[in-house]
């Protein structure tokens, strides 16, 4: 069943057509990749998808119901988290702390701060953060906070997960355990995801299909074989063929 | 009450909004570059108003005159304090991350030293300095010279601020700071020589702006809170930030002061510039000409 | 609780103890300054459930405090004081709802320049209403005594330190702490951030109401200069930042500190009061951001040698 559907979602900021005209659907247990040089729009679509801006045309809708516009706490009540591209992570509190809110509020918000500790710990163990569940956040490695982001959003008990750039900046080895990582979450938690990523052998290997942005628009649309095959894609990433 | 539609009133209007948007500039520099709310903007209004008054009253030397010599002063104390202060805040890691709302309360507790010290050194009593009184006659409009000049001095040197802003290399790298911060660190502007600069400038227009109420009117050492008040709604009405819209939205709230306070009483000043800046706020929080990019 | 944690505990217990002690004990003028002081740590400990807590700043506490006194007194001998005391909270909460509802629904530096101004704005509508009225300042015939209204303020005191307590170990205080870190990423967590900002920022309101009402009717005359007096704003944030405003014990160093220094100086030197403080909370903000409390409970983890949170800063 179609868990996420854009119809016709477009955007402007002053002169700037961030996102014209996009339409996508994901099914529920989904992994869609979103792919696209700098500038084309892919975070500002989960932008718009998470709430923290107004699409200016064209409906977003989640479970069948139209989300477009309303808050992100909200939005991430109904099941959708996100993680940010550059991490934010609440710095002065510890790394328990951190995913602690997300269990106290979102989607399955836990009653209480000892209900909220335990599903913590749980999810700790699940990306591996177990062993600096007491350090501040701030004291961790880019790694080790990209990994709570994952860790914050999943303690919303989201249906859908929208992961923006998490392999930035990692080694090759860093970038398979991720990739192992968020192919155990999605299973354990029945998630559906939409990804996007710049290192492509990630995102050809955990997405089942591709969607291309570029310019705001989505020129391409297939399975990472027939996206790579793309002469429209390479034209878009590498320019025109030599004469 | 002076007619509604007369040349007076307008007049009045373009001293007001020239003056708020004088104030609005020096705040909306630091701002705009540092971030940083200098609630205590008002006290060196303030400051540069006495500055004046002692330069008259006790070595007869006129405002006007004494003008330059109050910017640079007030330039060298915003300098000053930069130093100081922002040094001592900066190389503490952990007070640097917080660094907005820690120079608030910094500037709080500035703004209440200086209205105290000066009370305590110049009595609570509101002084007068009796400058320009003379009246300029054209047609039925009658200026009074102290107006005129301030009208004059504040929209000349507001007009070479934008200028220089836009035309000078180094204008060009304040704006390129207010901006977007990481870019401008990236193409090897020097930004710290840029937010030191911005900061002297800021606080000389403040020394400006109070040497030029000193003319106006009454001052006393609790006098700066309403103008820092005003020049607050300004910057936030034309967009915080964003240097001409608050020479703009300085020209409108003068003028809808006057205007306002025209058709109703001088009661009613306070209210209506809160009034505004409620209005402004539930329709478009991000000023009248700021961008789209605030958060909702 | 661990071991320093009750013994915490039991200090705060013999404190209040004494307080309650006091009207038996000291004369008139020592018994205004118990009264004082525990109008200080009612209204530090409001503010802090707000400001301390999600880093939105108000610079004009006050507000409230002279909107609960004004209301206060216009109601005095018409209503019983049960009813009037409450009321004047409750009216402080909804003002703040009103007035907070359209900056708190934006981020920014609106909010403290709203509350910065407000309670100024406040003061020459009351002066305009009173002017209107024919009332230039008002008397208060048979005004409680100076007992009963100790016992009302050591109850508001009692009261808002268990509020802050209680809401720094709740959903709602994690909830409030996530909006200082971080807003956006607390709102997509989940947080429902505008809800928890007007609330708390009711529930700040609320207690400086009752506490303005109760020194109005201390000093059985209101004027407006006094109630909506921008000192008490000020001295609010000073005894929150020299105390703490991370958790409930801090409010109360804070406003014991204030009681000691202003005693002492009134005697000496009273110009030199503000000038001091202002200095006070800029050396402090400079020097110990976390206030005393927040230094001392950070020596204490230190030596209890346990992996801790880094102390949060003030107030932001």
């Amino acid at each position: 069943m179609t868990l996420l559907a854009l119809k016709n979602v477009g955007i402007r900021f002053g002169g700037l057509k961030a996102l014209d005209d996009v339409s996508l659907s994901v099914e529920a247990g989904e992994i869609v990749g979103i792919m696209g040089a700098n500038g084309a729009g892919k975070t500002t679509l989960f932008s718009l998808i998470a709430g923290h801006q107004k699409p200016d045309s064209g409906r977003i809708l989640f479970d069948g119901r139209n989300i477009a516009g309303m808050r992100p706490d909200a939005i991430n009540r109904r099941g959708i988290a996100r993680t940010f591209q550059i991490v934010r992570p609440f710095r002065s509190m510890t790394v328990r702390e951190n995913v602690m809110i997300g269990a106290l509020f979102g989607a399955g918000a836990d009653e209480t701060l000892g209900a909220a500790r335990q599903d913590a710990a749980r999810i700790l163990d699940e990306v591996g953060l177990a062993s600096e569940a007491d350090l501040p956040a701030g004291a961790l490695t880019l790694a080790g906070q990209k990994r709570l982001e994952i860790a914050r959003a999943l303690a919303t008990r989201p249906r859908l997960l929208l992961l923006d750039e998490v392999m930035a900046g990692l080694t090759p080895t860093e970038v398979v355990a991720a990739r192992d990582m968020i192919r155990r979450l999605r299973k354990d938690h029945a998630l559906t995801i939409l990804i996007i990523e710049h290192v492509m052998t990630a995102l050809m290997e955990l997405g089942r299909r591709i969607v291309v942005l570029h310019h705001g628009l989505k020129i391409a649309e297939g399975t990472p074989d027939s996206i790579a095959a793309s002469a429209l894609v390479q034209e878009a990433y590498l320019g025109p063929p030599a004469a | 009450m002076a007619d509604l539609f007369s040349t007076q009133l307008l007049f009045a209007a373009l001293v007001t909004g020239a003056l708020y948007g004088l104030t609005a500039l020096g705040l909306n520099l630091v701002y705009g570059t540092m971030r940083l709310l200098n609630v205590a903007h008002g006290e060196f209004v303030m400051l540069g108003a006495f500055a004046a008054y002692w330069a008259f009253t006790l070595a007869d030397i006129p405002p006007l005159v004494a003008l330059p010599f109050i910017v640079l002063l007030s330039a060298a104390t915003g300098l000053a304090i930069y130093r100081g202060l922002f040094r001592g805040l900066l190389r503490n890691p952990r007070l640097a991350e917080r660094i907005e709302s820690n120079s608030l309360l910094l500037f709080f507790g500035l703004s209440i030293v200086l209205q105290n010290v000066a009370a305590a050194l110049f009595t609570a009593t509101p002084r007068a300095l009796p400058y320009l009184d003379s009246i300029i006659r054209i047609g039925d409009l009658g200026m009074a010279t102290d107006r005129l000049a301030t009208l004059i001095i504040a929209a000349s040197v507001t007009l070479a601020i934008v200028l220089f802003l836009r035309f000078n290399l180094f204008g060009l790298a304040i704006k390129a700071l207010i901006q977007n911060r990481e870019a401008t660190l990236i193409v090897g502007i020097d930004v710290e020589k840029v937010q030191r600069t911005s900061f002297a400038l800021g606080f000389g227009l403040a020394g400006l702006a109070g040497g030029l109420v000193s003319m106006l009117g009454q001052i006393s050492p609790f006098m700066g809170f309403p103008y820092m008040i005003t020049a607050f709604v300004v910057i936030i009405l034309g967009g915080l930030g964003n240097l001409t819209g608050g020479l703009i939205a300085g020209l409108l709230l003068g003028v809808l002061e006057t205007y306002g306070v025209a058709l109703t009483s001088t009661n009613y000043r306070s209210i209506l510039i809160y009034g505004v800046f409620i209005l402004i706020l539930v329709l478009r929080p991000q000023g009248l000409l700021g961008s789209r990019r605030i958060a909702r | 609780m661990t071991g320093p944690r009750a013994s915490g505990l039991a200090i705060y217990c013999a404190a209040a103890g004494a307080m309650a002690l006091l009207p038996f004990l000291a004369g008139t003028y020592y018994l205004g300054v118990g009264l004082a002081l525990l109008s200080w740590i009612a209204l530090a400990q409001s503010w802090v459930l707000l400001s301390g807590t999600t880093g939105y700043i108000s610079l004009g506490h006050a507000m409230f405090y002279g909107l609960g006194g004004y209301l206060t007194v216009l109601t005095w001998q018409q209503w019983p004081l049960w009813i009037s005391l409450p009321a004047a909270g409750i009216a402080a909460a909804l003002a703040a709802l009103l007035l907070g509802w359209p900056v708190l629904r934006v981020r920014g530096p609106y909010f403290v320049i709203l509350t910065y101004g407000l309670a100024e704005l406040m003061k020459f509508i009351v002066i305009d209403i009173e002017a209107k009225l024919g009332k230039f300042g008002r008397l208060l015939m048979g005004a409680p005594s100076l007992e009963t209204l100790y016992w009302i303020m050591l109850a508001l005191a009692l009261v808002a330190t268990l509020a802050t307590y209680l809401v720094r170990r709740s959903r709602f205080g994690a909830g409030l702490r996530a909006i200082r870190e971080n807003e956006e990423a607390a709102e997509t967590l989940g947080v429902p951030v505008v809800r928890f900002k007007l609330f708390a920022f009711a529930a700040s309101a609320f207690i400086p109401g009752i506490v303005g009402g109760v020194m109005a009717l201390r000093s059985a005359y209101f004027e407006p200069f006094q109630a909506f007096n921008p000192v008490t704003s000020f001295t609010i944030v000073v005894i929150a930042m020299i105390g703490g405003s991370d958790d409930a014990p801090g409010p109360i160093f804070g406003a014991l500190l204030l009681v000691i220094l202003q005693e002492l100086l009134w005697v000496h030197a009273p110009e030199l009061y503000l000038i001091i403080l202002g200095l006070v909370l800029i050396g402090f903000v400079l020097f110990v951001p976390e206030g005393l409390h927040g230094r001392l409970s950070r020596k204490r983890e230190v030596s209890a040698d346990r992996p801790r949170e880094r102390p949060r800063e003030h107030p932001a």
